[in-house]
């Protein structure tokens, strides 16, 4: 009954169940009220027309045209409704029979209901109308049998989405048998889309079943029905319109009822995965502290590609990036990194200019010193279309997949260089044939789906330096690649940064691949950057997640005797409000001051001689430091953290990792949506 | 726990074969990863070994005897890469992993799954919850309780770390490690990262376009590959 | 993904585009015979699935016994079932469906003056719906998607569900109403020139208008979310480029397949709309013989309905693979 409350809370919900109500109601009582008057002749007023006496007018036998058409319910909703229930329960057989009885027959069940679903309902009416013969009865089973297929392909469909899903194999392997899979796993996961397509079936085998009945195949004399009321008040459309509009409005009435209330359900049920998003206030926003500006002038080149200052983004109810601020000189690399959540990927976006209502950002991007804003005009598209170039993580996606790779990398050149067709394509073939894609010429002509992965990434690539990119932004541009593959788009991207001096921002939620690839780097967490450290530095970060980060993942110089770090509970919902250090939850250091008070983004403590003699010092160290060494080929010297660190207790000693439990009580779920 | 013995295992979907003539052991007591790139065929092999996979030739072997080619065996199971789909959403988690048990009084059900529960370092209590409330790492914890509720001989998990966060992994790898020394499991455990390989697994096969080109013990296979495709895989790794 | 790789590993012969036509061009035939076997099967086998003689139910119980015996006779249907299954072949390839019960008219004569009356209807009624349904599909979703335009969001939902489930042949009668009892605009029915066309088109295509709407509205907004139109904006391309170039042709592919059903099924619906409108086409054809129990009548229109309705499907199909070549892979 919570589902049927969880309908009720929306106007269309309950305006559908209301309507719905009242025609189950006339359905019931009608015939008890009416039934006898309806029957009843007056042959003083054969065919009359509306009058206040009769509403609608009388038929031939002088009988009010009104009642008949209110007694009329019953039959047309019993009848929509036996029809209905034959072809949902057919339709369900059908359609879990590859679920039940295995591939083969499965097989065989889909490809029939294949043929069958390819012809319209109401032409198999037709058919088995022949077959049943003309009456209700007949009707019934045409209707029924005629909606089972449609309804079967969508069962099937259903099933089959859920089968895919491991639990069903997990369960499966571990010795149930098809049938308990299929009622205890499948069905419960498909109940809400069965009732609601149930629903609008009611809806629409009522609206057959009237057609069938007006056509004169569905409901016979004496007995009637709205669509037989219909086609007798067809003939006197001239003289008494009304005679055969009142069924009609009560046929539009019931089938709307139906449908609304199948739309209501399936709304209710989106709501609860998708809602909380369109509907949260906007108030959370305004508490997002701000955080100074992470580099004086002091320091950088006097014309930076890019400069980021206190930039936050926000959507009802969250505010995923809370103040970010760095930047980045011509063909500089900076590295991103941050679990999923961290707000790294809306950073990259916020800088693209990509971020669209109802995200809001906030803060000052300035780009080859040109102040972006959300609104900014043809000048900035033409400077953001020719000089930034953008790489995001799923290449399979990226592309449109109903045009040639070679005109969608044309189209660039096209628009924003007034080339026209042919050079521009000229120049689609000579930048692919620069991200080293073999035939070029030929590939250009191919679509996306011809294309492997890294090929894919490639042509991203290549897509990028179309005009003369000076920042190129990729978003994990080869999680989704075969580790192979990955060094070759990685050693791809580099070469292009050296020829053309192009500025890199790195986004990833792997700190060695960045290390390995980017000169500084930006630790993300929870909207915020912790720590700002030069790549070579990493041995000696100083903020405490960056040095559990660095211990939780095993790489090929892990000490195999001790446990990996583990840092227990998750990233806070970026829809929370915390004061303090937003890391303190998770962090073995963290004390009363880390709760309360928010660590800002302050230089790192002047490097100490040798790390190694500090006492109490933990095996992340020692295992940062090794993977240090391979980094530099073996080089050995300190490394010196000339960055910034956001914490109270920087540096400090870290306690030896434990085997953990991450079964913390509180734990919310990770910002990982699926 | 037992030896499982992958014998010329073939299988071939329409005209591609993913898995072709691979023969593998597991001994007993022993940690086997199998690495390889998407498409290698590694984790057909495993479907194969389970009864997931139609194999065409070949037989899978538990201590010499053959496990049954048609419908899934309860001597193996698997954990899956995904923990958002592999726990039924409208299943409380007790009863999911109950579920996998054989069958066992009513009474002692509950007990049995607290205990499968602590074992997989989650608090009993949570037996009551559905799985919207686990995280990523929680889940995967379901899962492992869940294939090990079924007192399998041989585990086989399938890339179970690549979905979860980076903080996350470390511990489901050091479950991993703690429930084979404790229980002595036997596992086949598949990643496409040769470091999680290293710290988990006692012996490394590399898989390549359906075959197995080089297995041996994973400082041998690490240390000095013979392969050109391992050295490959290794030159790969990034920090390398 | 075999089609694929294969494809990929480079055509000695034929490009890998042509491979996948060759392959879609099998498969879609093969899928077609079956279509159409399972078509002619099921209307020869409609006769004898009747129970009882199908003859006397349709010369009624009047009739002397050697009228139905001859009639039997003439209809073949005294052989034995596969020499009877072999004739229905046969007479199908030479275009011979057999004779009317009720006119003793050959029945490919009968379909064939009726069949372009309905065929117009259905042809013009599609591309009235089509042509207005996909503009305002696209204008409603780019103006509604995250939540924008809540107020236009509302009252295209609710002018499409209830236009969408208002069914045709009361459109037909509400449209007679207003236009030809209470205006009289337009003629009541029959088949008289273009004007008589206005209301029977119009019946046929508000329905599925509504819904292909609808349709449209969803697949344009979830195209609008895909990854490759991130790609577009990051290209920065402008506004109309992106909805016109981008979106659009992704979101038709996708609204296509239900576009193919919804053609077929107002091929079925001018059952109903020209009985409203007293049109002679095949549907008032059908639902007469049905009536006086014409049944070879009825198998000959079950035919044609069936066939056309196959042919709309391939097309929809072979559009599908022009339009999005991926889709030959991957179905």
């Amino acid at each position: 009954m919570d589902s049927l409350k969880r309908v009720l809370r929306t106007p269309l919900g309950v305006g559908a169940l209301s309507m719905l109500g009242l025609v189950f109601l006339l359905a019931i009582f009608a015939p008890l009220l009416w039934g006898e008057a309806a029957s009843e002749t007056d042959t003083a007023h054969l065919l009359a027309p509306p009058s206040a006496e009769h509403w609608v007018g009388t038929d031939s036998l002088g009988r009010d045209l009104w009642l008949r058409t209110l007694v009329a319910t019953r039959l047309t909703v019993l009848l929509a409704l036996g029809a209905t229930a034959l072809g949902v329960l057919l339709g369900i057989l059908l359609g879990s029979a590859p679920a039940l009885l295995g591939r083969r027959i499965g097989r065989f069940v889909t490809a029939a209901v294949n043929i069958l679903v390819a012809f319209p309902g109401l032409l198999l009416c037709l058919f088995f109308a022949v077959i049943f013969g003309v009456g209700e009865v007949g009707a019934v089973f045409a209707i029924g049998l005629a909606g089972a297929p449609t309804f079967a392909r969508l069962c099937h469909t259903l099933v089959a989405g859920v089968q895919e899903r491991d639990f069903v194999t997990a369960s499966r392997i571990a010795g149930r048998s098809r049938a308990y899979v299929l009622f205890k796993h499948i069905l419960p996961n498909i109940a809400e889309p069965l009732v609601v397509q149930a629903t609008i079936g009611a809806g629409s085998c009522l609206l057959t079943f009237s057609g069938l009945s007006f056509l004169g195949l569905g409901v016979q004399s004496p007995a009637f029905d709205w669509g037989r009321l219909m086609n007798e008040g067809l003939n006197r459309i001239y003289l008494n319109p009304l005679a055969a509009l009142a069924p009609g409005l009560l046929v539009i009435t019931a089938g709307l009822a139906f449908n609304l209330t199948g739309e209501a359900i399936a709304r209710a049920f989106n709501v609860e995965t998708s809602g909380s998003w369109v509907t949260a206030t906007a108030a959370a926003r305004t508490a997002a502290r701000k955080v100074p500006a992470a580099f004086s002038a002091a320091n950088t080149v006097p014309r930076e590609v890019l400069r980021v200052t206190d930039l936050q983004v926000g959507f009802p109810g969250s505010n995923p990036v809370r103040g970010v601020s760095f930047d980045l000189r011509p063909g500089e690399a900076l590295g991103i990194v941050g679990e999923s959540g961290a707000g790294k990927s809306l950073t990259g976006l916020a800088i693209a200019q990509l971020i669209e209502p109802p995200g809001q950002v906030d803060g000052e991007i300035t780009f080859l010193g040109m102040p972006l804003r959300p609104d900014g005009g043809e000048d900035q598209r033409k400077l953001l279309g020719t000089s930034m170039a953008l790489i995001f993580q799923d290449p399979m996606s990226s592309f449109n997949p109903a045009r040639r790779i070679g005109e969608q990398l044309a189209e660039i050149s096209r628009v924003h260089q007034g080339m026209n067709r042919r050079a521009a394509w000229e120049r689609a073939v000579d930048r692919l044939r620069a991200v080293r894609i073999s035939d070029p010429q030929r590939r250009a002509g191919q679509h996306p789906f011809e294309f492997s992965g890294g090929m894919r990434q490639r042509a991203m690539i290549g897509m990028g330096l179309m005009a003369a990119p000076k920042l190129l932004i990729a978003d994990e541009p080869t999680t989704s690649l075969d580790v192979t593959v990955q060094q070759q788009v990685l050693d791809l991207i580099d070469s292009v940064r050296e020829e053309e001096q192009v500025a890199l921002i790195l986004i990833s939620h792997d700190l060695t691949l960045v290390a390995e690839r980017c000169e500084r780097i930006l630790v993300m967490y929870a909207g915020r950057v912790v720590e700002d450290i030069p790549a070579s530095a990493l041995a000696v970060a100083q903020h405490p997640y960056t040095r559990l980060l660095l211990a939780a993942v095993p790489t090929l110089a892990t000490d195999l005797d001790s446990p990996l770090a583990v840092i227990p509970g998750s990233q806070p919902d970026p829809s929370t409000q915390f004061s303090g250090c937003a890391f303190a939850p998770r962090c073995p250091l963290a004390d009363d001051i880390c709760r309360t008070r928010e660590p800002l983004l302050r230089n790192a403590i002047p490097p100490i001689d040798d790390t190694r003699k500090k006492p109490g010092l933990g095996i992340t160290l020692k295992t940062s430091r090794m993977r240090l060494e391979l980094n530099l080929g073996g080089k050995p010297g300190s490394p010196v953290h000339t960055g910034q660190v956001a914490c109270w207790h920087k540096g400090e000693p870290l306690p030896a990792p434990t085997l953990i439990d991450d079964d913390l009580p509180d734990e919310t779920l990770a910002g990982v949506g699926r | 726990m037992s030896t499982l013995r992958f014998e010329n295992i073939t299988v071939r979907f329409g005209s591609v074969t993913a898995v072709n003539d691979v023969t593998l052991e597991v001994p007993n007591g022993a940690v086997v990863g199998l690495v390889g790139e998407s498409g290698s065929g590694k984790t057909t092999l495993a479907r194969a070994a389970v009864g997931l996979a139609p194999m065409q030739v070949g037989r899978v072997l538990l201590d010499g005897v053959p496990v049954s080619r048609h419908g899934p065996a309860r001597q193996l199971q698997m954990v899956f890469q995904d923990p958002y789909s592999s726990l039924d959403p409208r299943m409380r988690i007790g009863d999911t992993i109950a579920e996998a048990l054989p069958e066992v009084a009513r009474a002692e059900r509950e007990g049995q799954v607290n205990r499968l529960l602590e074992l997989v370092h989650l608090n009993p209590a949570r037996a009551k919850d559905y799985p919207a409330r686990l995280s990523g790492g929680q889940r995967q914890r379901v899962a492992i309780a869940r294939a090990l509720a079924a007192r399998p001989a041989v585990l086989v998990a399938d890339e179970i770390t690549s979905a979860l966060d980076v903080s996350i992994q470390g511990s489901i790898l050091n479950l991993v490690r703690t429930l084979q020394r404790e229980l002595g499991l036997t596992m086949l455990f598949i990643s496409h990262n040769l470091a999680v390989l290293r710290y988990v697994a006692q012996r490394v096969a590399v898989m390549k376009d359906g075959g197995i080109v080089e297995e041996g013990p994973t400082a041998q296979v690490l240390g000095t590959p013979r392969d050109p495709y391992t050295k490959e895989l290794l030159a790969a790794i990034p920090g390398r | 993904m075999s089609a694929l790789e294969n494809a990929a590993s480079g055509g000695d012969f034929l490009s890998a585009g042509a491979r996948h036509w060759v392959r879609f061009a099998l498969r879609r035939t093969g899928q077609l015979l079956v279509s159409l076997w399972v078509l002619i099967t099921a209307a020869f086998a409609m006769i004898h699935l009747i129970p009882g003689d199908p003859v006397r139910s349709s010369l009624g119980l009047t009739a002397s016994q050697e009228l139905v015996e001859t009639t039997r006779q003439n209809l073949g249907l005294n052989d034995p079932l596969p020499l009877q299954y072999w004739h229905f072949l046969q007479g199908l390839v030479t275009g011979d469906l057999g004779m009317s019960i009720t006119s003793r008219l050959p029945v490919a004569e009968i379909v064939a003056t009726r069949f372009a009356a309905t065929a117009q209807l259905a042809l013009s009624a599609f591309a009235l719906s089509v042509v207005v349904a996909v503009p305002i599909g696209v204008a409603v979703a780019v103006r509604t998607r995250q939540g924008r335009g809540r107020v236009l969001d509302l009252g295209f939902a609710g002018t499409s569900v209830v236009l969408g489930s208002i069914p045709d042949f009361l459109i037909g009668v509400i449209l007679v109403w207003i236009f030809s009892v209470s205006l009289h605009l337009l003629p009541v029915g029959g088949r008289t020139g273009l004007s008589s066309y206005i209301l029977p088109v119009l019946s046929l295509a508000v329905g599925p208008a509504a819904i292909l709407s609808r349709i449209v509205r969803v697949e344009m907004l979830s195209v609008l979310e895909a990854d490759y139109v991130r790609t577009a904006r990051a290209k920065r391309l402008s506004a109309t480029r992106i909805h016109l170039g981008h979106a659009l042709p992704n979101a038709v592919t996708a609204s296509l397949t239900l576009g193919g059903l919804m053609l077929s099924g107002m091929v079925a619906a001018t059952v109903l709309v020209e009985t409203v409108f007293a049109w002679p086409g095949l549907g008032s054809t059908i639902v007469q013989a049905i009536l006086v129990k014409d049944y070879p009548l009825v198998q000959g229109v079950v035919l044609v309905y069936g066939c056309g309705v196959l042919l709309v499907n391939t097309l929809v199909d072979v559009a599908m693979t022009i339009l999005d070549p991926r889709s030959a892979v991957i179905r």
